[in-house]
């Protein structure tokens, strides 16, 4: 064991690592104020929403793959954001990016991936399916008039 | 004259089932009175007269005895068994319906030798009933279900598991009103007896014997009555269901109102079963003074028209005139401007065939602040003579229970069967039972009774009116003690309406001046609708033929959907505000539609035909944005600027009994005098006549629709197409 | 998750027509007043690509307008940093709820700290079925919070009744005695679903106009 790991320097150097890695200390800090967290890894890839995918395997299981939002959303971003084709490889159902993994399935009648528009005019809007329980009266129209 | 069923006539003759009521005022006093004989039911003593049943006397001293075939308003049959009851000194327990009482009898109504007997009679009863009472519609209100628990055994001796024994009767279809699982039917034959004693209808019948004893129609047949009803209500097992009701709801989960029913002008007092703001069904509620505990089958059936073609929003006319749904702000304002804009004398309301005492009054009291007197109904009746002053010349005076007394009827113009099946009830029960005479003037119908056919032409009345007629009735009526003349609120439409009227007052007065009995009236005119004797008390004129001729701007619609005013016959840039509950033909007609509550969802006032005040109460509240009727024209009011003097049910009250006290007096019904005045206007109208009478309902399919509630119903479409259909059957 | 308090509220508007005849009146063309209800309380929906303010009020006209904002943007970071929950667990739920407040998920992070009193919390949580027998302490319990505040309803049973929506002494959804923000469906929900929830509840927050209202009055 080497002086330097005893004195736990090798922490500090990778603490610099991780903040060169992010861009210097101001674009760390900033990424600190957006996420509350700062951490070194790979770009796995991007969705065409702008969302980065990042692994690092230094990282105990389940925090060792995150996704940084795009910077579009700003501080606004939500779990919802991250498109079908990511959510099997963030979640570890898969160990192949979308890019990397032939097998998965396209077809034309798929829908284009949208996020949670709860609290929008988006919305969707629940009604009732039961029968009604009265049936209003329907105007004939006029005719000619 | 053999006019009883051969049951009845076999069955004991008791004077008080004929008449077993306690509002009787005009019992026979004259008839003397045996001694009362003293029976003890369970060692209680009871004075009772001579002639009443064991059953009836347990009654009096509140000892209820279980009973299946007995029923107060019907022949005894005795046939169920389930009423036995020990008697000292008898070697068998006897049927306590059909068991006339004795002096000094002792009754033990719940020995062992009793219950051992009713055990035995339910084991019996329930050898051949299927065990279904979970998918059973009448389970819940099931006297067999009671009684079993009550009175039954607790344990089975039956063994036959796979059911190879059980008897198993085929349905019967009798139309779209009634459900028949006849594999429950007990043979209590109370459906055999009501059709044949109160409908009238003498199609039911047991055909068999023992296991094969089978209750039904003979031959596949429609049950083609207007009261058909009320053998689901005296099914005591779920033999006879309702149809439209069947599998909706069980008893326990439905809340009850009472409430009246308006869709005929007697006001049945009635009870609206609801659950989750939904009318489920319609029952009668027992009042002895206008419908005893009978319903008709409109005002039954009917309720699921409430559902159908409701008005649920505000609607105004676009600019190509289509209807198109709004806010209650931009109608209300809307309908304002244009009453405000009118000049008043071409101001019209028409108030229809269901509206209500309040919303009459504020519409009345709404017109007359804009300086208006041109509030009419669509109902016509004459104003000459004496008019609507009196309030006995538009009245059944008689009272519809007093018709029971009566021992000659004469039926003007009316065809009473549909046009108030309950009171036709009535006189059929005082012609079976009270060997009453009737006797028909107008075009022949089945008024499910035999009667004397006078005629149809008008002219016989004036003949009977002024003595100068050779035919029997006239010999009939004067020699009758308490005869009662029901004249037909549809033959004053007509030109010689007046002088008709003229004739009946002065027949019917003619009548009444020689009566013994002071009391009693003659002169009856039966009103088609429930809101008619309230408009008329209210002082709206009746019919629209002059306000229409004079051309008006702004015809206001309360509920008025007898088409009497149409689009053609009013002036091209006319408005016409309709408020009302139902899609039908006034709606139609309107630019401006405000919705209001139908009857089950208000509080609100009906005058029924013999001028009796009853209130509905709300059993569901209005759909969507429709409200109560008088709140509309109150907020209409706010809006035109003559803000009227009420804010809240109690203040139209008060109001409405300014007006009229006759009107908020509940349940009370006045006795009408003025006669002989009203009788001194009508001389100078007594004008030959000439015309024939006829009557809007003839049969059974004309019966069913006739206003906007029923109108929308589908169960009624159901039952016009049935009773065609059965037209074409060879039965 | 449905954040549908919008809609919850137009029906209510709409009065006892709804929701019944929604669907008849949507066909009818009438639907109308609560389309415009959504468009006035609702934010328009983001288009995937576009960029995204902090502050949900970008159509200040003045300077006034833009003061005010900035002044709800401010108070809105403020209530959103800080909501703390009033717990009602009922049942199974609470479980899932204990869990959110576990370091795993850790809720403190949002500055979301149970607190045990009504009246210094600002959202309860509703999780689990909601007894008839329960309903009237619930409704005491809400009544004692202070405004402004919320609802989670979390779980089947308490966003309708759930398993025992058929059961004689259950209340179905606690929707029928509080008025409630935000759904959280599952049954129960992870602690994921709920802690979802609660962001939900913060974007909800987060378009609270409280100053511009006063302002425009």
């Amino acid at each position: 064991m080497s002086v330097a790991k005893l004195l736990a320097l090798d922490k500090v150097a990778k603490l610099f690592n991780i903040i060169k890695q992010n861009g210097g200390i101001r674009a760390s800090l900033y990424k600190l104020y957006k996420q509350e967290e700062l951490k070194d890894g790979v770009l796995v890839g991007e969705d065409k929403f702008g969302n980065k995918y990042y692994e690092n395997p230094r990282y105990f299981y389940s925090r060792n793959r995150w996704v940084e939002y795009s910077e579009k959303v700003h501080l606004n971003y939500d779990a919802s954001q991250v498109p079908a084709e990511w959510y099997g490889w963030l979640h570890y159902k898969t160990d192949l990016p979308p890019h990397q993994d032939p097998s998965r399935p396209h077809y034309k009648w798929m829908a284009e991936f949208t996020e949670n528009l709860s609290g929008t005019t988006g919305q969707y809007t629940p009604y009732s399916t039961t029968r009604a329980k009265i049936e209003p009266w329907v105007p004939k129209p006029k005719t000619g008039a | 004259m053999l006019r009883q069923p051969l049951s009845r006539a076999l069955a004991l003759t008791s004077p008080t089932r004929a008449a077993p009521l306690a509002a009787r005022r005009f019992a026979e006093q004259v008839q003397a009175r045996p001694d009362n004989v003293e029976v003890f039911i369970d060692d209680q003593p009871v004075y009772v007269p001579p002639g009443t049943t064991v059953l009836q006397a347990a009654a009096q001293v509140g000892v209820e005895i279980p009973r299946f075939c007995y029923h107060e308003r019907l022949a005894v049959a005795g046939n169920c068994r389930m009423c036995l009851v020990e008697v000292e000194k008898s070697p068998k327990p006897v049927a306590a319906c059909a068991m006339p009482v004795m002096k000094g009898m002792r009754v033990k109504t719940n020995s062992d030798l009793t219950r051992k007997a009713r055990e035995g009679v339910m084991e019996f009863l329930l050898v051949n009933h299927p065990l279904d009472c979970p998918i059973c519609d009448q389970g819940g209100e099931c006297d067999l279900q009671d009684q079993s628990m009550a009175f039954g055994s607790d344990k089975s001796r039956f063994t036959d598991i796979h059911f190879s024994g059980k008897r198993a009767v085929e349905d019967k279809d009798v139309g779209p009103l009634i459900k028949t699982i006849m594999t429950r039917c007990i043979h209590c034959t109370r459906c055999i007896r009501f059709a044949s004693e109160v409908a009238g209808v003498d199609d039911f019948g047991t055909t068999g014997r023992g296991t094969d004893m089978q209750v039904g129609t003979y031959v596949e047949k429609m049950f083609l009555s207007e009261l058909s009803g009320n053998i689901i209500d005296l099914c005591p097992v779920g033999a006879l269901t309702s149809k439209p009701y069947s599998f909706a709801a069980r008893p326990w989960e439905t809340r009850r109102i009472d409430s009246v029913d308006v869709l005929d002008p007697l006001g049945s007092n009635i009870v609206v079963a609801t659950r989750t703001n939904e009318v489920l069904r319609i029952l009668p509620r027992t009042n002895e003074e206008i419908n005893e505990e009978w319903l008709a089958d409109k005002s039954r059936f009917a309720c699921d028209g409430l559902k159908r073609q409701r008005l649920v929003t505000p609607m105004m006319a676009d600019s190509r005139g289509n209807l198109t749904p709004c806010e209650w702000e931009d109608a209300i304002v809307a309908a304002a401007r244009a009453l405000r804009d009118c000049p008043p004398d071409k101001l019209v309301a028409v108030s229809g065939d269901l509206a209500d005492a309040e919303s009459l009054v504020a519409l009345k009291d709404l017109l007359n602040k804009l300086g208006s007197e041109n509030t009419c109904t669509e109902q016509y009746f004459p104003l000459e003579g004496s008019g609507i002053d009196f309030r006995s010349s538009y009245l059944l005076n008689t009272k519809i229970a007093n018709v029971e007394e009566a021992d000659f009827v004469l039926l003007i113009g009316t065809n009473v069967r549909f046009e108030a099946p309950l009171l036709n009830a009535r006189i059929r029960k005082a012609f079976i039972h009270k060997e009453t005479d009737v006797a028909l003037v107008g075009p022949k119908v089945d008024l499910t009774y035999d009667y004397m056919h006078v005629g149809d032409s008008a002219s016989i009345v004036k003949d009977l009116a002024t003595g100068t007629s050779a035919h029997e009735v006239l010999k009939r009526l004067e020699s009758a003690k308490r005869p009662v003349v029901i004249l037909g609120a549809d033959q004053l439409k007509t030109q010689e309406g007046s002088a008709l009227l003229a004739y009946t007052q002065e027949l019917a007065l003619r009548l009444q001046d020689k009566l013994q009995d002071k009391n009693w009236k003659v002169l009856n005119v039966l009103q088609r609708t429930a809101s008619q004797v309230a408009a008329l008390d209210i002082g709206y004129k009746p019919g629209v033929g002059k306000v229409l001729e004079a051309g008006p701007k702004v015809v206001y619609l309360l509920g008025a959907d007898a088409g009497v005013v149409t689009r053609e016959s009013l002036p091209k840039d006319a408005v016409v505000i309709y408020q009302g509950h139902h899609g039908d033909v006034g709606a139609q007609a309107a630019d401006i539609v405000l919705p209001g509550a139908a009857y089950t969802e208000k509080r609100a006032t009906y005058v029924n035909a013999e001028g009796r005040a009853q209130q509905t109460l709300v059993a569901v509240t209005p759909p969507g944005k429709a409200r109560e009727d008088w709140k509309i024209i109150r907020a209409l009011s706010e809006v035109v600027g003559e803000r009227l003097p009420y804010d809240n049910l109690d203040e139209v009250r008060t109001r409405m009994s300014e007006i009229s006290p006759a009107l908020v007096s509940y349940g009370d019904v006045q006795d009408n005098n003025y006669f002989a005045q009203a009788r001194a206007l009508a001389q100078s109208l007594q004008k030959p006549v000439s015309g024939k009478l006829d009557v809007q309902l003839k049969t059974l399919e004309d019966y069913f629709m006739t206003d906007s509630i029923s109108r929308a119903s589908p169960t009624m479409a159901k039952c016009v197409q049935a009773v065609l259909k059965q037209k074409q059957s060879p039965y | 998750m449905t954040l549908r308090c919008g809609i919850m509220q137009a029906i209510k508007a709409l009065g006892s027509s709804a929701p019944n005849t929604v669907l008849s009146v949507l066909k009818k063309g009438a639907f109308a007043p609560v389309a415009n209800q959504i468009r006035q309380t609702h934010l328009p929906a983001p288009k995937p690509n576009e960029q995204r303010p902090y502050s949900p009020f970008q159509d200040a006209s003045n300077m006034a307008e833009l003061a005010v904002a900035r002044l709800d943007d401010l108070l809105n970071w403020g209530r959103k940093g800080s909501i703390w929950p009033m717990t009602f667990g009922l049942a199974c739920c609470a479980v899932e709820m204990m869990h959110i407040a576990a370091p795993r998920y850790d809720m403190d992070r949002y500055g979301v700290v149970f607190r045990a009193s009504p009246r210094q919390s600002d959202v309860m949580i509703v999780a689990g079925t909601l007894t008839n027998k329960m309903a009237p302490a619930l409704r005491k319990v809400y009544d004692q919070m202070p405004d402004p505040r919320w609802v989670i309803s979390m779980g089947s049973c308490a966003n309708g009744g759930g398993y025992y929506h058929y059961s004689y002494s259950v209340v179905r959804g606690c929707d029928r005695i509080v008025p409630v923000d935000i759904y959280v469906p599952g049954c129960p929900p992870t602690a994921e679903a709920l802690l979802y929830g609660i962001l939900q509840l913060q974007k909800k927050v987060k378009r609270m106009k409280s100053v511009q209202i006063w302002y425009r009055k």
